[in-house]
């Protein structure tokens, strides 16, 4: 029971966090309509950063300042925000593939200097030590997954809650403006071009606040933890939950999640040794698959608002 | 400093370069950049080495030709394959693409194609696991030429497989009538249309142009280097930084890309070290979009 | 006469539910050169995109020789011998003049193809001279005038053209409607849509004038134009006498 609890916590805490990034993309894509297929990057950008802003001092690696979490949030928000700033200035006033293509060429180059900038980022080992809240219970699962849980929550409330009033204020109004009449985005011009910036940016941030939290969470990171997959499952919980809703974002990302956690440990009980690779395969054959269904027969989701596009 | 990086960064820039004439043509004509083009040169890859497995259980092991790693069965494969890549690019058009194209959002079906890019390569690594194999496993010695360059019979032989396939795409593009019509369908769909050019019948040609020379690119990095479910993943970034940089719909340009992107990567490996070398195509890519979005050989976009 | 081109009560329109053709009739018999005139945004364009199948038909029908051809795949159309020339871009600036008339050619037996491209040249010795050169290099009247040699290289009964003379200088407006006129005399049934109802309604037969979507006059060309309502109404010029 106590262990149920105590995973309980532990999995709706992660479930959430993919639900932060989800919001994140929900502003890049559902209210401006940019693609990102490099969101494992961006989280990937937010968690290192915040780790070496935070952690304590080592030997043979840059950084280690033992900052504040609060500073390696801003931190990572600010970095993860700068990327993806450049990335929209590089090709917002291009053809929206070009966006696509640089997010891709991102999430590659990240996965590299996280590997090889071992100087900066551990390499392959990654970073570990990252300072976790509420260590001091750490001996109590109960109590220290629900307190994370806590924190979890109340970033992606305070996340759902700005992105809310985001898309209501002016500023979403011309956001959603701008992508539903490519023609009134053409006639603003540079300043239509601005206004997605701002919003790549400000989702870009979300997606690093995210990877800061998770890195927080779990205390150690590792390149592994920002393969492409990430940004599959990523775009999976936002195309489940519908595009275009904060709640559908959170409400997919805890579906989904449960989905991929739930088959994963059904394939670990009831495959045998030798074959859980390829079972693990065929459970991002199903994602993909996924993808594509809900894509040709219910572009606006489970959860979203019921629209006629997307 | 050798030489030899010139030579690897010609084989390389040949094998992207390859892969980039479908991502061009994908793009000019279906208008959209597909991110299972690389998949498509792995199951290119995996379908060849099935063909030429079941090729050796039925007629028994063949000589090699010349001094070659391979015999006439690769050879035969090869088009097999390349044949079968393109009905899984036809296929992949009639489940998903064409259905998502007649609703005309051109940014959903590049969703699509990276969800049927994850779908497709984890069913490679489904059905042959993500442990590399080979065509052969024969050793090839690499013969001096001179300057300190070395060179296998098997890289030769691919240079000159490529160049012909070059020039033959060329000529195709230039000389024949569904060349023609592609093309003018690129400049002016409409247009294409009025003037009776049949679209279902360009399309198809697309897919079948360019699934078939990405499986002749996997074939390439199969021979050449291994094959695996992740090398189509590998060769996506290259692939589209050259099709970016030759110019959207240029062929001569995507292939031109594709040897300027494979010598600078081999030439970062030499200088920098092979673990940076994937960085390279997105530096070029960044450079490209920064200073001259429309590429080498592109015209501004309408 | 036969009638070649009959549109009967054509609706179109480019979104479901808003028609911008709505209910225009028109037709065309052999030989005929037939105009069709009218304000800016009246539907011209539309309504001949409409025939040539390039604008979703929600109602009427367009019959070629008596035969239906509503909704035909556009790409089709010129194979049922309807050619059509579009008010802007319409030719192929990449590729070379010569490949902008071979492209169209397509649908003719492939041996047939380099004479007939020749014959092309010969009625339009301006665009021999320039058969290597890239389409789009082109002056405006060769351009319209090599629009025109794509779209006659199929040998069609009918022959639609829309706003030719848009953005020419007075010369080329002669040389192209000159042109016309020649091919009319050749047999060829055309339908011209125009702004410059002057030099249209010169060499018409007759002519309609269209507004908000259907045709509002029908006349000889002649009279259409000394007909003073219609002159200061759609024309937008006033007759002197
Ligand atoms: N591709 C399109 N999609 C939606 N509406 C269109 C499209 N093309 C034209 N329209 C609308 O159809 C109406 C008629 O336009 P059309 O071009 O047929 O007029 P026109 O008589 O040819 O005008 P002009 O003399 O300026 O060429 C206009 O209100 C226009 O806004
Ligand atoms: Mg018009």
């Amino acid at each position: 029971m106590i262990d149920l609890l105590s995973y309980g916590a532990f999995f709706l805490s992660t479930a959430l966090i993919f639900g932060i990034i989800t919001l994140g993309l929900n502003l890049q894509w559902g209210l401006t309509g940019l693609f990102n297929v490099g969101i494992a990057g961006f989280f990937a950008i937010g968690a290192y950063a915040s780790a070496i802003l935070t952690t304590p001092e080592v030997a043979d690696r840059i950084g280690g300042f033992g900052l504040p979490i609060a500073v390696g949030w801003l931190g990572a928000m600010a970095l993860a925000g700068l990327a993806a700033a450049i990335t929209g200035i590089a090709t917002l006033r291009l053809k929206a593939d070009y966006l696509a293509i640089t997010t891709f060429g991102v999430a590659v180059v990240v996965q590299l200097v996280m590997l090889n900038a071992e100087a900066l980022t551990g390499g392959p080992f990654g970073v570990a030590f990252i300072p976790r809240p509420f260590a001091g219970v750490q001996d109590q699962p109960v109590l220290f997954n629900a307190l994370n849980l806590m924190v979890v929550a109340g970033v992606t409330l305070a996340i759902y809650l700005a992105l809310e009033h985001l898309s209501r204020s002016p500023w979403g109004r011309v956001l959603r403006a701008l992508r539903e009449d490519e023609r009134a985005a053409i006639s603003l011009g540079k300043s239509a071009r601005s206004y997605r910036v701002q919003a790549f940016a400000a989702g870009g941030a979300v997606m690093g606040l995210a990877g800061a939290v998770q890195a927080h969470f779990i205390g150690f990171i590792a390149p592994d933890n920002y393969l492409p997959t990430l940004t599959f499952q990523v775009w999976a919980m936002l195309m489940v939950g519908g595009s275009g809703s904060n709640r559908g974002a959170v409400l997919g990302s805890i579906v989904v999640w449960a989905i991929w956690v739930g088959s994963g440990a059904a394939t670990a009980a009831l495959v045998p040794g030798d074959w859980q690779a390829r079972a693990a395969a065929l459970q991002i054959v199903a994602i993909g698959v996924m993808l594509c269904l809900i894509l040709l027969w219910r572009p606006q989701g489970f959860f979203g608002p019921r629209r006629g596009r997307m | 400093m050798s030489l030899q990086f010139i030579l690897d960064g010609l084989i390389n820039g040949s094998m992207i370069g390859l892969g980039a004439i479908g991502v061009t043509l994908t793009y000019a004509i279906l208008r959209f950049s597909n991110f299972a083009h690389g998949d498509l040169m792995a199951w290119g890859a995996y379908a060849t080495l099935a063909l030429v497995s079941g090729i050796a259980a039925l007629a028994g092991a063949a000589a090699p030709i010349g001094a070659l790693s391979f015999g006439w069965p690769m050879i035969v494969a090869a088009l097999g394959g390349m044949a079968l890549t393109g009905l899984l690019a036809l296929a992949l058009d009639w489940l998903l693409f064409a259905r998502l194209r007649d609703r005309g959002q051109a940014i959903i079906i590049v969703m699509a194609s990276f969800g049927a890019s994850m779908a497709l390569r984890s069913l490679l690594e489904f059905l042959f696991t993500s442990s590399p194999v080979y065509y052969s496993r024969a050793i090839q010695m690499a013969m001096p030429v001179g300057l300190g360059i070395r060179v296998t019979p098997d890289q030769i032989a691919l240079l000159v497989v490529t160049l012909a396939l070059v020039l033959g795409m060329h000529l195709f593009m230039t000389r024949s009538q569904t060349g023609r019509e592609m093309r003018a369908y690129s400049q002016n769909p409409a247009l294409a249309r009025v003037v009776g050019i049949d679209v279902a019948r360009i399309v198809r040609a697309t897919w079948l142009i360019g699934a078939a020379l990405a499986c002749a690119a996997g074939i390439m990095v199969g021979i050449l280097v291994q094959i695996r479910p992740l090398m189509g993943l590998d060769m996506l970034l290259p692939m589209f930084a050259a099709a970016i940089l030759g110019g959207i719909g240029s062929i001569p340009g995507a292939v031109l890309a594709g040897l300027i992107i494979g010598l600078s990567e081999a030439a970062t490996v030499q200088l920098i070290g092979a673990e940076w070398r994937a960085a390279v195509a997105f530096a070029i890519l960044m450079a490209v979009l920064f200073i001259r979005p429309m590429g080498l050989f592109g015209v501004a976009e309408r | 006469m036969t009638r070649i081109l009959d549109v009967q009560e054509l609706v179109a329109g480019y979104e479901p539910g808003l028609s911008i053709v709505k209910g225009a009739s028109i037709h065309a018999d052999e030989g005929e050169i037939v105009v069709i005139l009218g304000p800016n945004g009246a539907g011209k364009s539309s309504l001949i995109k409409a025939i040539a199948g390039l604008v979703p038909v929600t109602g009427g029908q367009v019959l070629l020789d008596g035969v239906p051809i509503t909704a035909t795949p556009a790409h089709l159309m010129v194979r049922r011998g309807l050619a059509f020339v579009p008010q802007t871009e319409n030719i192929f600036p990449l590729l070379t003049v010569q490949e902008n008339l071979a492209v169209a050619g397509g649908i003719l037996p492939r041996a047939t193809v380099p004479a007939r491209i020749d014959e092309m040249f010969g009625m339009f010795p301006d665009l021999a001279r320039q058969r290597r050169l890239l389409a789009g290099s082109l002056s405006g009247g060769q351009r319209q005038m090599l629009a025109v040699a794509r779209a006659l290289i199929v040998h069609p009964r009918v022959l639609m053209l829309d706003e030719p003379s848009a953005g020419l200088s007075p010369k080329f407006v002669e040389m192209v409607f000159a042109r016309l006129g020649e091919i009319r005399r050749a047999g060829l049934t055309i339908v011209l849509v125009e702004q410059n109802a002057r030099a249209a309604l010169a060499i018409g037969d007759r002519a309609y004038v269209l507004a908000e979507g259907r045709e509002a006059h029908e006349g000889p060309a002649a009279t259409l134009w000394n007909d003073p309502v219609i002159a200061e109404l759609y024309l937008g010029h006033r007759k002197a006498s």
